[in-house]
C-alpha cells in the first residue's frame, strides 16, 4: 500500500474536521458565531479539501493494475501481464517502462481531446457490467464471455509505432498493409498479426501460431519502430 | 399548503443544534467514505468515495448551510441610523 503526501495532507484534514465533529456531539456547545465558524472549518472547508485531493488520487488510482485487477473476473489478465515467462502482447508492453503498472491504462484508454472523460465513461460501463453480471460469475464462467467492447484500434500502437520508422517499415507485412493499418482495418492485434493480447482468453483456433508468438520477440528496437 | 410555505415553516421551526447533529453524523460518514480510497484503492473505495462519499459530505454541507440561513432570518439587523432619522428624505439626513 502506497500513500503519497497528498493523502497524507487529505488524512490529515479528515481526522481535524471529525475531530471537531465529535467534539460538538459530545459537548453540543451553543451555536454562537465562534462555533458556527469552527464547525463552517469542521463540515465545509476540511471535507471539501479531502474531497478535492481524494478525487486527484481517486483518478490517479485508476490508471494502475491493481485498480482494474481489483475485480476478479481480471486476475489473469493481470497475472498474464505480469508473468514474466508469458510471450502475450499485454506482458511484452507490461515488461516496458513506459506501460509498467500501467500498461493496462496506457493500451486500453482513448485518445484525443476527450479522451480522458470518454475512458471514465467507459470505465463506468464496466462497473455496470461487472454489478449487473460478471460479479457472480467464477473465473472459469467469466472468461468466455469477456470480450472488448469495441474493436481494439490502431491508433491505441501507434501512440508508439508511429508507422513512419525505417525498421517498422522494413518488415513486409507492415509494407505491405501500410494503409489497411493507418485506417484501422486490418487490426495490429488480430490472430493473422501480432495477435490478441490477452491470447489466453480466446478460443485455440483465434490465438497465433507459436513461430507468430516468438517473432513478436524479435521485433525492432523502439528507435526503428 | 405550498412548497414555499412548507419550506418557511420548517426553517421557522426546524432546531439549529438538532440539524447540526445531523450534519456532524453525515459529514463523520461522508468523510470516512473519503478516507478509505486514501489506503485502499480498488474499484469499491476509489468509487464509493467519489459518488457516495462526496454525496453525502455534500448533503452535511447543505445542512450546515440551512442552519445559516436560518440564523440569518432571525437575525436583528442593526441599521446604521436610527428609524426616525432613515424616514427623512436623503436631503435632509445629517452625516
Amino acid at each position: 500500500m502506497h500513500v503519497s503526501p497528498l493523502s497524507w495532507i487529505a488524512l490529515t484534514c479528515a481526522i481535524v474536521a471529525a475531530v471537531i465533529m465529535v467534539y460538538y456531539l459530545i459537548y453540543r456547545p451553543p451555536l454562537n458565531a465562534r462555533v458556527k465558524a469552527l464547525m463552517m472549518l469542521a463540515v465545509g472547508v476540511l471535507p471539501i479539501m479531502t474531497a478535492m485531493i481524494g478525487n486527484l488520487e481517486g483518478l490517479a488510482a485508476t490508471e494502475h493494475q491493481a485498480f482494474c485487477g481489483s475485480c476478479h473476473t481480471m486476475d489473469m489478465h493481470i497475472a498474464d501481464a505480469n508473468d514474466p515467462d508469458s510471450l502475450s502482447l499485454a506482458a511484452i508492453h507490461s515488461r516496458t517502462i513506459k506501460f509498467g503498472d500501467k500498461s493496462c491504462y496506457v493500451c486500453h484508454k482513448d485518445y484525443g481531446m476527450f479522451g480522458y472523460a470518454m475512458t471514465k465513461l467507459g470505465g463506468m460501463g464496466h462497473v455496470y457490467m461487472f454489478l449487473s453480471e460478471f460479479a457472480w460469475y467464477d473465473m472459469e464462467e467469466a472468461l468466455p464471455k469477456i470480450h472488448i467492447a469495441r474493436p481494439f484500434k490502431n491508433d491505441n500502437c501507434m501512440q508508439c509505432h508511429s508507422t513512419t520508422g525505417r525498421i517498422w517499415n522494413g518488415v513486409a507485412d507492415h509494407n505491405g498493409l501500410l494503409e489497411d493499418l493507418r485506417t484501422g482495418t486490418t487490426s495490429c492485434a488480430s490472430a493473422g498479426c501480432h495477435g490478441y493480447a490477452h491470447p489466453f482468453s480466446k478460443p485455440d483456433e483465434e490465438t497465433p501460431s507459436d513461430v507468430e508468438a516468438h517473432s513478436a520477440l524479435e521485433a525492432p528496437s523502439p528507435e526503428g519502430t | 399548503m405550498n412548497p414555499r410555505a412548507k419550506v418557511e415553516k420548517f426553517l421557522d421551526n426546524a432546531s439549529r443544534s438538532r440539524l447540526m447533529v445531523y450534519a456532524c453524523v453525515l459529514g463523520l460518514i461522508g468523510l470516512a467514505l473519503m478516507t478509505w480510497s486514501l489506503f485502499d484503492q480498488g474499484w469499491i473505495p476509489v468509487m464509493a468515495a467519489m459518488s457516495v462519499g462526496q454525496g453525502i459530505g455534500t448533503l452535511s454541507f447543505a445542512l450546515f448551510l440551512v442552519i445559516v440561513l436560518i440564523d440569518l432570518r432571525q437575525a436583528e439587523f442593526r441599521p446604521s441610523l436610527p428609524p426616525a432619522e432613515r424616514m427623512k428624505p436623503i436631503e435632509e439626513q445629517d452625516d
